[in-house]
């Protein structure tokens, strides 16, 4: 009973880790790979935020983490250095390009106010998005809080089928995730102004 | 070995393991699988926890359950399709920024120009006879225009020349014994201490030595050739494989130094032509590692920054070089 009680103490602080990521971090998600896509191809950006999200699976806690955005930020430069160390030929661009970190990791304050009514939308919106059968699940048992048995039963199909439907919803939420809404493609558009503004002394 | 496994594949696995685990909660079979499943594999255990946490984000949804007020704040957005802000080595990429501005041109007399740019100067100068010329750093051009030919003597340097097309006006580039010959075409000469470097972007060049114009080479756009010092004749020309090579090559027209593959020392080594503070690699390993990337030619100090954050090694500035040397 020792070592189960030890689980439970375990589990509700992973559980409290895990709330983290999904309101603070996952929305930031887009904005780094947008980043890290400005100088590494696509399959290396996926490959560099899974590493990230490994690593921060292993934080024991994270009352210390004032930007969860910064701190994305950070893990995927030093997975990205981590990786470039490791590689034959050392691409220096990404070096560069990762020391203009500062500036693209700041928290852009005015979109974080009111950060619970916009996730709070942006669940629903997620949800919204899912093909019919798939969003009723997703509605029973997130809203309604039945469990996929009880899901199965009040729809009147297989338990599998419950369980299907929620790993392609999942799939689903995690790629319109990926994509950002709209966001992403705002800064970058913002970024490239600027740098077009600096090298504005072109004559060609 | 087998094929590796893409992010996007592990990203669905990692959601059908979320919805396994939470159809079956606390079923130690299903856990030991999915442990299993994870393994040491980074990607693996990165996704699966991302997976976890969007599953846990949506119980945010709960608080919309019956009885409790929603309000959609806007109108969805459309889905971000992200552009890659610019390729590594797309080909127009090279027209990006210029650091250096010009300073116009000096006149020796109505149709004479010499043209001098000093250490790190780049410059950009039309000739009389409405072609143009990109000069580079520590460059001596003389222009003479006669009514039969346009001559170009480069002293030293190199510059790469948009010719104006003009059949009765061959332009003659001179360098040391070496002569390269354009009706209307573009093209680049670099006189260095071993000899001259011809590179070809536009339209067909002809290249010989004084006295041996009867073996003259034909050198066209996408190749290059390089004559050396030796009173050897001129050899047939290396092709090199893609156009994308010399636009690499004279990428220094936009105040850009662009490398693929070329070793730190020898970065550092095109660095110095341009600046008066010199990069000096105190290890040679450091030197051997292999790098790809773009910078401005003005900039040896990014380079540095950045070749010391990869490489793990020490960057230390002195008031006239910087030296890259092991911790």
């Amino acid at each position: 009973m020792e070592v189960a009680k030890t689980d439970d103490v375990n589990g509700e602080h992973r559980a409290r880790i895990m709330a983290w990521v999904g309101s603070e971090v996952l929305p930031h998600e887009a904005d780094v790979r947008a980043w890290l896509r400005r100088t590494l191809a696509p399959e290396d950006a996926e490959d560099v935020i899974q590493e990230a999200y490994c690593q921060i699976a292993g934080l024991a806690d994270v009352d210390h983490i004032q930007s969860a955005r910064a701190y994305l930020f950070t893990t995927a430069r030093s997975v990205v250095l981590m990786r470039l160390r490791r590689a034959r030929i050392v691409r220096i661009e990404t070096v560069s390009e990762i020391d203009n970190l500062d500036v693209v990791g700041e928290d852009p304050s005015p979109e974080r106010v009111a950060a619970g009514r916009r996730e709070l939308a942006r669940v629903r919106r997620l949800i919204d998005g899912l093909p019919d059968r798939c969003r009723r699940i997703f509605e029973l048992r997130k809203i309604e809080g039945l469990s996929q048995r009880e899901v199965a039963e009040r729809m009147g199909v297989a338990e599998y089928i419950v369980e299907n439907d929620v790993g392609k919803g999942l799939k689903l939420i995690l790629k319109a995730i990926a994509e950002g809404e709209g966001k992403a493609e705002r800064a970058i558009t913002r970024m490239e102004k600027d740098e077009r503004a600096r090298d504005s002394t072109s004559d060609r | 070995m087998n094929e590796r496994e893409t992010a996007q594949a592990i990203a669905d696995r990692a959601a059908e393991w979320v919805a396994r685990v939470d159809r079956a909660a606390g079923d130690a079979v299903v856990q030991a699988k999915l442990e299993a499943w994870l393994g040491d594999d980074v990607r693996r255990r990165g996704a699966y926890f991302r997976a976890q946490a969007a599953w846990a984000m949506l119980d945010r949804a709960s608080v919309l359950r019956a009885g409790q007020g929603y309000e959609p704040e806007e109108a969805p957005e459309r889905s971000a399709r992200l552009t890659r802000r610019r390729m590594l080595w797309g080909g127009g990429a090279m027209a990006a920024g210029v650091a250096i501005s010009i300073t116009g041109f000096d006149l020796l007399s109505s149709s004479d120009q010499r043209i001098e740019t000093a250490l790190g100067e780049i410059r950009r100068v039309p000739l009389h006879d409405g072609s143009f010329a990109a000069v580079n750093t520590e460059t001596t051009l003389d222009v003479t225009l006669k009514p039969k030919v346009r001559r170009v003597a480069l002293a030293r340097g190199e510059a790469w020349f948009q010719v104006a097309k003009d059949r009765a006006r061959p332009f003659i580039v001179e360098s040391g014994d070496v002569r390269v010959r354009a009706v209307g075409t573009a093209f680049a000469v670099r006189r260095t201490e071993n000899g001259v470097d011809v590179q070809v972007t536009e339209g067909v060049v002809e290249v010989w030595r004084t006295g041996d114009e009867a073996n003259a080479r034909r050198v066209a756009a996408g190749a290059r050739t390089f004559v050396g010092n030796a009173a050897a004749p001129v050899l047939a020309p290396a092709v090199v494989s893609a156009s994308a090579e010399i636009d690499r090559a004279l990428s220094w027209r936009s105040g850009q130094l662009v490398f693929d593959g070329d070793t730190v020392a020898e970065a550092a080594a095109e660095f110095n032509r341009y600046n008066q503070i010199k990069i000096e690699i105190a290890d040679p390993t450091l030197g051997q590692e292999k790098m790809i990337g773009r910078f401005r030619t003005n900039e040896p100090d990014a380079f540095v920054r950045a070749a010391a954050t990869l490489l793990d090694a020490h960057a230390e500035a002195r008031a006239d070089r910087i030296i890259l040397s092991r911790h």
